[in-house]
């Protein structure tokens, strides 16, 4: 589904990502750790397109199309959703009306047939019943005034209404107390399928508990340095990156 | 003296009627007049030589239907060119609803009295103005349909029309200005009210002058003890756009509250010059205005709160915000407070930014177009105020206009 080649890119001419390689099949989930300043956010940012990152080579696909040409809204429109983790304020547009125009302009794109506002209210509404939220935080502005915790169930909200084919979720776990995390992993569960795939960024071994991934893989210095399965987070849990640069040079003495 | 003024003196020499004595007063003061120049500071960033050298036609008198708000059921008063085409003919028991030449004693009563004098285009409108309205509300009257005023402007027009309002003790009303046009023309309409003692005003000015209309006006308003305006402005600019609005908290414990927004794009031009005057104690005003200015557009906002000595316990807002779409649009403003009383609150404020682009990424990562996504931002920030607005059926007709505009409006 996804395919990240040899990808290497950079932001006010720092080089962040330095070679990241991934591959992704429909169905599955691939957490990614890594220290802080690894890239993990890049490589969410350089994805969904945002403006100031430039990618000097490699190359991403998602099902065959290549997303580096594509502006930022056809990205998403291609079915690529990034769970922010520092979601936007935007006082004065509405949860509503924007969620509206987002699933309207995906649905126009893809050529499917608008939804009714009567139709569309009713599914926002359950959506928000999914993450808890009050059906009036579709009346507020975009995430304006939203806890910490409340921003990051209106992503997943948004999630649920988009219905993406990958989703990156950013550090959807940062700030959350151990109800709201709960909530957030249910709201990924309900959305795992054999055709859709997630990426999970995390620091902590804790989501992982409940969204367990097919595979764990560790992000340093912009490129993959380890990838395992679910109990690699466990060791990484235990023994800090640390460990991990131990036996990287313990490795390379051996090669040498 | 310039030659357009020159004329305008001229042609009020043939204007006679039951307000000769006033309209004498004002052109003695219009014959001493300076006309401004880009040192006036009051005219600053105004070319008023377009206003000057503008040749038009004249118009012609067509009969022309006042633009139909859904929903809303107004009294209606209709001028077309500077020239009165009707005027709403029901009686409301305790509304005087007649047209400035029919009005006799009651217009000449308020006639000027409001206005100040420092206004140069409200003496030109004081001697030349033949045409008008009168809304005389009486004490205690609550009047639930609003009263419209339309002013519809043609190629070629010269219009100047006055509206005089008195809203007697403990009276309610709501008054909705409305001037539309796109041709060149050139306009002045002046507006005077009288709010009494605890009389509620409901004001709406809509100036949605545009491309080549010319208008010069104002509103000036007194507010008598406990009374309360509550007014929103809305500018579309044009070749020249300008307005004065003055309120006088004249009586204690009055309120005001007064949202203006102007969108400006293209070549537009849209001045705003607001005077609070606090002259007595526990006065309260809260003055918002937003501004979009696109293109090459220019925007002028000064936004000046006196708080004289006597005027303790005033509370007092202002509060100017801008966003700018493009590099060559310009915005002057300039709120100013001048305070001369020790136990106030008061605080004003602008600023000037551009579109925020970590939200249009957010919004664009949904899949929503840049180009949506900005019209969006831009409703979002002007639909505060027009969500305030007390008038639902009004606000419902604003925004599809709003978000046109918008549309229309690009980021450079």
């Amino acid at each position: 589904m996804l395919s990240i080649k040899n990808l290497h890119a950079s932001v006010e001419d720092k080089q962040i990502l330095k070679g990241l390689d991934l591959e992704i099949k429909p169905g599955e989930v691939h957490a990614i750790m890594g220290p802080n300043g690894a890239g993990k956010s890049t490589m969410g940012y350089v994805l969904s397109g945002r403006e100031g990152y430039s990618v000097e080579e490699g190359s991403v696909t998602l099902d065959g199309t290549d997303l580096l040409e594509l502006e930022a809204e056809e990205r998403a429109r291609a079915g690529l959703f990034l769970a922010f983790q520092y979601p936007v304020e935007i006082p004065g547009v509405s949860n509503l009306e924007f969620l509206k125009a987002a699933v309207d302009a995906q649905r126009e794109a893809r050529g499917e047939e608008a939804v009714s506002s009567k139709d569309f209210l009713k599914m926002a509404r359950e959506a928000c019943k999914q993450v808890h939220l009050p059906a009036e935080f579709l009346k507020r502005g975009v995430n304006e005034g939203f806890s910490g915790g409340e921003k990051k169930r209106n992503e997943i909200m948004q999630m649920l209404l988009l219905q993406p084919k990958l989703c990156i979720l950013d550090e959807s776990d940062s700030g959350l107390d151990i109800d709201a995390l709960q909530v957030v992993a249910e709201g990924v569960n309900s959305q795992r399928s054999p055709d859709r795939s997630f990426v999970v960024v995390t620091h902590y071994q804790r989501l992982l508990d409940y969204i367990k991934p097919d595979y764990v893989h560790v992000l340093s210095e912009g490129k993959i340095v380890k990838s395992g399965d679910a109990s690699l987070a466990q060791e990484l849990e235990d023994q800090g990156y640390a460990w991990l640069k131990e036996q990287r040079a313990a490795d390379a003495e051996q090669s040498a | 003296m310039s030659s357009w003024l020159q004329t305008a003196v001229e042609r009020a020499a043939d204007v006679s009627d039951g307000l000769a004595l006033k309209r004498q007063a004002s052109l003695e003061l219009l014959c001493d007049a300076k006309w401004p120049t880009r040192k006036t500071e009051a005219w600053k960033y105004v070319p008023i030589n377009v206003w000057e050298r503008a040749e038009l036609s004249g118009a012609t008198n067509d009969t022309v239907s006042a633009p139909v708000i859904d929903g809303l059921d107004s009294l209606d008063v209709v001028f077309v060119n500077g020239q009165l085409q009707s005027v709403a003919a029901e009686s409301i028991e305790g509304l005087t609803l007649i047209s400035l030449s029919d009005a006799g004693a009651q217009a000449a009563d308020l006639f000027g009295t409001i206005k100040p004098d420092r206004h140069l285009f409200g003496l030109v409108n004081d001697v030349l103005a033949t045409e008008g309205v009168v809304i005389d509300v009486a004490a205690g009257a609550e009047i639930e349909k609003p009263i419209r005023i339309v002013n519809l402007l043609g190629e070629g027009a010269e219009a100047h029309t006055r509206v005089l309002v008195r809203l007697g003790a403990g009276a309610k009303a709501t008054v909705i200005e409305h001037y539309s046009g796109n041709s060149l023309s050139r306009n002045t309409g002046f507006a005077e009210y009288q709010v009494g003692e605890k009389a509620q005003l409901e004001h709406y000015r809509f100036a949605l002058q545009t491309g080549e209309a010319m208008s010069i006006g104002g509103c000036h308003v007194e507010l008598a003890e406990h009374s309360e305006l509550n007014s929103t402005l809305v500018g579309f600019g044009s070749a020249l756009s300008r307005i004065d609005v003055d309120v006088t908290h004249a009586g204690s414990h009055a309120f005001a509250k007064m949202n203006a927004i102007y969108l400006l794009d293209g070549k537009e031009l849209f001045d705003l010059h607001s005077t609070i005057e606090h002259a007595v104690p526990n006065g309260t005003t809260e003055e918002n205005v937003r501004g979009i200015v696109a293109d090459n557009s220019r925007a002028v906002f000064n936004g000046r709160i006196h708080i004289h000595r006597d005027a303790q316990k005033t509370l007092a807002e202002l509060n100017n915000r801008n966003l700018l779409l493009s590099d060559r649009a310009e915005i002057n403003t300039k709120p100013e407070l001048e305070i001369y009383a020790d136990d106030v609150r008061c605080a004003h404020g602008a600023t000037v930014a551009e579109i925020d682009q970590k939200a249009l990424y957010y919004m664009q990562s949904r899949g929503v177009s840049r180009a949506q996504a900005q019209v969006m931002l831009n409703f979002g920030f002007i639909n505060e105020l027009v969500d305030q607005m007390p008038n639902e059926a009004l606000a419902e007709w604003l925004r599809p206009q709003l978000r046109e505009r918008f549309a229309s409006m690009e980021v450079k």
